[in-house]
C-alpha cells in the first residue's frame, strides 16, 4: 500500500506558518504508518538519494543532498567541522618581540592563519603529532614527518628615501605592516621531497595582517605546525563555513492577481517570484479564480531555492489563505567554504569516508566487545 | 587523497564521451580499494594503541541494552539511532549524552526479535553502506557538473 | 628577614649585609649589574646607566625610560 504523491509531498514538507512550524520530526521509521514497509534498505536509499551541484569552486562549494535523513547530513557537516584534520601553527617560540603586540595575542593571531601547501605531503606525508610528557624532552617527539618550521622575522626601519614629512607609515618605514606573506616556510629532513616550488608551505591569504611596527621594532620568531581537528581548536577546521539549509517551498494556493502580485513579489528575495501574464484560456475557466482577469499579472513560484523564508507574505492580510511556506525535510542545500588546505568538494568526500572509517573501526569494537 | 583526486578526473574526463559506460565504475573499485587500504593502514598502526571504546551497560539483557560509547557524540549517535530506528527488528531506539563534559555517548536498543548487539552491529555496517553511496553518488556529480561547466580539476 | 633590617646590597657592603656569604665572585657579578641597559621611550636608543646615574637618556634628554625584554627565548601555545 504506497502513500500517494500528495500524502508523500506532505510527508515531506516542513510547515512554516505564520508564528509557528509544524510536521518537524521525520517519521519515515517501520511501525510509524500501518501496512506501509520503512525497513532500511540500501537499494531504496540508493534510488531515493541524489546529489545536484550548484556550484564548485575551490574555496567554496555548493550542492544538494536529496532523499537524506537530517541525522545523517548533520553527521557530515559536523565531520566537516570538528573531525577532519588540518595543519596549523600550535607552538611559538618567541625570541623577540618588542613590538606593541603581545606576546601571546601574537602567538594566537599566526595559530588561525590557514596555510595551504603540497597536498601529498600535508595529506599522507605528515602524520600525527604526539604532544611530549612533562619532563620528556620537549622536542622529543618531533620529526620531519609531523612538524613544520617556520621563521618570522622582521625588524621595522626608517625609510631613507621617504619624503621627509611623509604621514604613511607604510611609505615612510621599511615593514610597518608585518603580513602572513613574511612568514618562511624551513623544511627539514624529507619534507624538501614533499614541499618544494609550487608545493611549499605558505599562507593562503598571503595579506593577513600580523602585526603593525615603528622603526626599530622587532619581531623574532620560529613556529611549529602540527597537525589537528576542529574538536581541538577551531584553528585546525578545515572550513569557514560548513552549513546546510532545507530548500523553501512556495504553494500559491490561490491566484494572487494584479498589484497584488507586485506586492507578493516584493515580499520576497529578486527571482524567487516571477509575473506572468494571465491567459485568455485561463481567464475563460470559470472557478479558477482568474475570471476576467485575462491579460492581467499573477504571481507564480519561479526559483523557491533563493527564498530566505523571511515569512513576510505571511504578514499581509491580502495573502492570507493564499500562500503557504514549507520546506523540504529530505532536500539539504550544502554550503561548503574550504579555508584552502583542502577543496571544498574533496572536504565532503573526505568527511563520508570519515564517517564510514568511524562505523568500521567501531563495528569491530563490537564484535571485540561481544567476544 | 589529492593524488587520487587528479586520477580520478582524468580517468572520468576519457570516459566522459562513452554515455554507456557508467562514469564512476572504474574509480569506485579503485576508491573502494583505497579506502580499504588506507582503513587497514590505520587500524595496523593503531591496533596496539586503540583501547575498547563500547562497553555494555550493567542491567542489560540480550533483548534490551544500553551501550556507552567512549569518545562519540552527536555526530555519530544521532546517525547510528536514526539507522538502527529503520531496522523492523527494533522496538526502541535512542541516545544520549549524559554529561557534557564526560566524552561518552549511550545508545539504548530494544528488540522485538534478535538481539541488540546485531542491532547495533547492523546499524553500523547500514552506516557503512550509506556512506558508500552519498560518495559514489557526490563523485559521479562532481564529475559531470565540472565537465559542463569546464571545471578542470 | 624583617623588612627593617633590609639594605641595598652595594659591591662593598655585600658580604656584610645579613651575612651572606658569597665569596669573591660575588662582588664582581654585583659590579656588572650594576650596569644596565635601558631603552628611550622618546628616541628608542639604548641608554646605558649605572646605580646612582640621572634617570635620562643622554641622546635626547627623555626621561622616560624602559627596561629591555629577556634575552631568553619565550614559548607559547599558538591558542
Amino acid at each position: 500500500m504506497a502513500p500517494s504523491a500528495e500524502e508523500l509531498l506532505r510527508r515531506n514538507t516542513v510547515g512554516i506558518n505564520k508564528e509557528t512550524v509544524s510536521n518537524v520530526a521525520s517519521t519515515d521509521f517501520p511501525g510509524h504508518f500501518p501496512g506501509e514497509d520503512h525497513a532500511f534498505s540500501i537499494e531504496r536509499f540508493r534510488s531515493a538519494f541524489s546529489v545536484q551541484f550548484h556550484r564548485n569552486e575551490l574555496n567554496d562549494a555548493s550542492f544538494s543532498l536529496i532523499g537524506i535523513d537530517a541525522s545523517l547530513a548533520n553527521a557530515f557537516r559536523r565531520i566537516l567541522i570538528a573531525e577532519i584534520p588540518t595543519l596549523a601553527i600550535e607552538d611559538v617560540y618567541i625570541e623577540n618581540n618588542t613590538s606593541v603586540i603581545q606576546d601571546e595575542v601574537l602567538a594566537h593571531r599566526l595559530g588561525l592563519i590557514p596555510f595551504n601547501g603540497g597536498r601529498d605531503g600535508i595529506h599522507n606525508f605528515l602524520k600525527w603529532y604526539k604532544k611530549p610528557e612533562a619532563g620528556e624532552d620537549p622536542y622529543a617527539n618531533s620529526f620531519d614527518w609531523n612538524t613544520v618550521r617556520l621563521e618570522l622575522n622582521v625588524t621595522c626601519t626608517v625609510n631613507p628615501d621617504a619624503a621627509p614629512n611623509e604621514n604613511d607609515p607604510l611609505k615612510a618605514y621599511n615593514h610597518a605592516h608585518v603580513y602572513a606573506k613574511d612568514i618562511v616556510f624551513v623544511p627539514t629532513g624529507r619534507q624538501v621531497e614533499y614541499f618544494s616550488g609550487d608545493n611549499a608551505i605558505v599562507p593562503v591569504n598571503p595579506d593577513i595582517l600580523i602585526a603593525k611596527l615603528r622603526p626599530k621594532q622587532t619581531i623574532n620568531l620560529a613556529m611549529h605546525m602540527h597537525k589537528g581537528i576542529g574538536a581541538d581548536h577551531s584553528k585546525f577546521s578545515p572550513v569557514a563555513t560548513a552549513s546546510y539549509r532545507l530548500l523553501p517551498l512556495i504553494h500559491i494556493t490561490k491566484p494572487i492577481i494584479g498589484p497584488d502580485a507586485e506586492k507578493f513579489q516584493r515580499c520576497f528575495p529578486q527571482g524567487v517570484i516571477g509575473l506572468e501574464k494571465v491567459t485568455r484560456e485561463e481567464a475563460s475557466k470559470s472557478g479558477s479564480g482568474y475570471e476576467g482577469h485575462a491579460g492581467e499579472f499573477k504571481a507564480v513560484v519561479k526559483d523557491s531555492m533563493k527564498d530566505t523564508v523571511s515569512r513576510e507574505a505571511l504578514r499581509h492580510p491580502e495573502f492570507e489563505g493564499k500562500v503557504k511556506l514549507g520546506r523540504r525535510r529530505d532536500h539539504f542545500i550544502f554550503s561548503i567554504e574550504s579555508t584552502g588546505q583542502w577543496d571544498s568538494d574533496e572536504l565532503f568526500l573526505e568527511a563520508v569516508k570519515h564517517l564510514k572509517l568511524k562505523c568500521k573501526k567501531l563495528e569491530q569494537q563490537v564484535i571485540n566487545m561481544v567476544q | 587523497m589529492p593524488g587520487r583526486t587528479k586520477a580520478q578526473a582524468d580517468a572520468s574526463s576519457q570516459d566522459a564521451d562513452m554515455q554507456d559506460v557508467p562514469p564512476s565504475g572504474q574509480d569506485e573499485i579503485n576508491q573502494d580499494a583505497e579506502m580499504r587500504e588506507n582503513a587497514e593502514a590505520e587500524e595496523e598502526e593503531e591496533e596496539e594503541v586503540e583501547p575498547q571504546r563500547v562497553r555494555i551497560l550493567p542491567g542489560s539483557t540480550d533483548t534490551a541494552a544500553s551501550f556507552e560509547f567512549t569518545d562519540e557524540g552527536h555526530t555519530l549517535g544521532n546517525a547510528l539511532r536514526y539507522v538502527i530506528m529503520k531496522n523492523p527488528d527494533v522496538e526502541f531506539c535512542a541516545y544520549s549524552i549524559p554529561h557534557p563534559s564526560e566524552p561518552k555517548m549511550n545508545i539504548r536498543i530494544q528488540t522485538y526479535d534478535g538481539t541488540a548487539v546485531n542491532a547495533l552491529k547492523k546499524g553500523l555496517s547500514d552506516l557503512q553502506d550509506v556512506c558508500d553511496v552519498v560518495a559514489e553518488e557526490f563523485w559521479t556529480k562532481r564529475q559531470q557538473f565540472n565537465s559542463e561547466q569546464g571545471i578542470d580539476r | 628577614m624583617p623588612r627593617e633590617e633590609y639594605q641595598v646590597p652595594t659591591a662593598g657592603a655585600g658580604a656584610s649585609a645579613g651575612g651572606m656569604t658569597r665569596g669573591a665572585t660575588g662582588g664582581e657579578r654585583h659590579e656588572s649589574r650594576s650596569v644596565m641597559t635601558y631603552i628611550c621611550g622618546d628616541c628608542g636608543g639604548n641608554v646605558t646607566l649605572s646605580k646612582d646615574a640621572l634617570v635620562a637618556c643622554p641622546h635626547c634628554a627623555g626621561r622616560v625610560l624602559y627596561k629591555e625584554r629577556t634575552k631568553r627565548m619565550v614559548q607559547f601555545e599558538a591558542r
